[in-house]
């Protein structure tokens, strides 16, 4: 796996993961904005985002488990049924925190 | 007697027509459906042709929301449009039937991992790690590691055989019972039968019955291509698919889906339904003899038609149609065309029989579904579906195969055959409403 550098930085990463989101859920980019909810908006159900993040691992060359997402959104939310609250901006600042990851 | 089964509404994905109509028509015309494989790079295939769904087929139109499509394999797809265009027909509204009360049962295959992306990841993570393999073995936890890296999750998803029928019952709200059949070629035809047994035993008013396959993969065709069973006349590909001709050299593989709606004469009645047909008589039974040799005496072929008829209350003089399982390898024209002969006696001299698979090839798990709707065609229709590329007949097939072209005929009774690898043999009987 091999990353385009020029995806890396935040501004970039920004619009990759709007378009991913786009992608995985079938949907017009104009309906992706910051708050808007994966789930309750967009119509996201749980395997939806084992896609997101697989393609966000291919996107950013590196190897991100799916457990580390989940414990990402626990440490985030704790462990009530939180799935309503992932937000395109939650999935960035998840993105960010990856890309930076050694 | 219980409560008679109508046949409402029925959808097709073929490749030599989409939908009812188009696809009738070209039955009717008698059009080959078969050409150079172009779904993947086929050179140096010993078989390089197949019955592939046209490329201008768009089965997401089908699909709500269309995020679902993205989880549907192929043959899942044709599936769920057949089902929508089938649904269309009957009429059949959100408020018509309990949706507790309507099932699905589908006819898929179940042959394992084809997904061409699945192949593919697993084809790198096994090159990744070539180098492990020494007298040892091989390192399973590097190839994990590397198949992990390469694999989207829901490539699994797409290959278990029963999610055609799920996403079927998603997409219609179908509640009740869901079941799938992956008893092979035969499987299409078995769903259609299990189908109507649930409508008789109570368990459902209304049944999405049919199959599904999308095999043209290199896979599956090198598979059968090694059990020598498929065509290699690659150099013509629409007269390769020649059942009960002396020169056939084999089946063409086909892919599709056929979807019918099956309903109890109450609900269909009670909601003024248009007919097009009773399923009226299922008959299965399995030759418990060789795995794909068929029974040389063709018992198991002639008690299903025998239990067919006499589960409709027919006779064999009653029969005017026959729809063939017909692949075109020798062995099955020859134990076929026995089959008929014993579960029809005399009357098999008269009856037409044609097979459609000449046009279409063989659809594997749908082939039994789609070869129904066609004869219901050949009821609604007045037309008898020819047997194309039937030039010279095999001297031991001594039928009426209705050859090379279409005939104008009244069909009020037809039956349709099919076969499977593993010796089962079903057959079904539709008869004017």
């Amino acid at each position: 796996m091999s990353a385009d550098p020029s995806l890396v930085d935040a501004g970039s990463l920004d619009q990759l993961v709007r378009r991913l989101v786009a992608d995985v859920l079938v949907v017009p980019l104009e309906q992706v904005t910051p708050e808007c909810s994966l789930v309750s908006d967009l119509g996201a159900e749980s395997i939806d985002f084992l896609d997101l993040v697989f393609q966000l691992e291919e996107a950013l060359g590196k190897r991100i488990p799916f457990t580390r997402w989940q414990r990402y959104l626990e440490d985030r939310f704790g462990t009530g049924d939180i799935s309503r609250r992932i937000t395109p901006r939650v999935v960035l600042e998840f993105a960010v925190h990856q890309s930076q990851a050694e | 007697m219980g409560e008679r089964v109508a046949i409402t509404g029925i959808g097709v994905v073929s490749p030599i027509g989409i939908g009812l109509d188009a696809f009738g028509k070209a039955l009717r015309a008698g059009v080959s459906g078969v050409g150079r494989i172009d779904a993947f790079d086929c050179a140096g295939f010993d078989t390089q042709i197949a019955a592939a769904v046209p490329d201008d087929f768009d089965g997401a139109v089908w699909v709500e929301p269309r995020k679902a499509a993205k989880l549907m394999s192929r043959s899942a797809l044709f599936a769920v449009a057949a089902a929508a265009m089938a649904r269309q027909q009957a009429g059949l509204e959100a408020g018509d039937a309990d949706p507790d009360r309507v099932g699905v049962v589908l006819g898929a295959a179940g042959m394992g991992p084809t997904d061409n992306d699945l192949l593919a990841a697993q084809a790198r993570a096994m090159l990744e790690t070539a180098d492990s393999v020494g007298p040892d073995g091989w390192d399973i936890p590097a190839f994990a590691r590397a198949f992990r890296a390469r694999t989207n999750p829901l490539a699994t998803l797409r290959g278990l055989p029963n999610l055609a029928a799920a996403h079927v019952a998603i997409q219609q709200n179908a509640r009740g019972p869901n079941n799938t059949l992956t008893t092979a070629c035969t499987a299409g035809t078995q769903a259609i039968g299990e189908g109507l047994r649930l409508i008789q035993r109570g368990d459902a008013d209304i049944v999405f019955a049919g199959g599904a396959d999308a095999t043209i993969n290199p896979v599956t065709v090198l598979g059968f291509s090694l059990l020598g069973t498929l065509s290699r006349r690659n150099e013509a590909p629409e007269a390769a698919s020649r059942p009960f001709d002396r020169d056939r050299d084999g089946f063409v593989i086909g892919e599709g889906a056929g979807v019918l709606i099956l309903e109890r004469e109450s609900v269909a009645r009670a909601r003024g339904a248009p007919v097009l047909a009773e399923l009226a008589g299922y008959g299965a039974t399995c030759d418990a003899y060789r795995i794909t040799d068929e029974r040389p005496d063709a018992d198991g072929a002639a008690r299903a038609i025998r239990l067919c008829l006499q589960d409709a209350g027919a006779v064999p003089a009653d029969v005017d149609y026959v729809n063939a399982h017909g692949t075109g390898t020798r062995m099955n024209d020859l134990v076929e065309t026995r089959g008929i002969k014993q579960g029809l006696g005399s009357a098999a001299q008269s009856v037409p029989v044609s097979s459609t698979k000449s046009m279409i090839g063989h659809l594997l798990a749908a082939a039994g579904a789609v070869e129904l709707a066609t004869a219901v065609v050949a009821r609604c229709g007045g037309f008898l579906p020819p047997t194309i590329n039937l030039d010279a007949p095999d001297p031991e097939c001594d039928l009426d195969y209705v050859p090379t072209v279409s005939r104008p005929a009244r069909v009020n009774v037809a039956l349709s055959n099919s076969f499977g690898f593993g010796g089962q043999n079903a057959c079904l009987l539709i008869r004017r409403w």
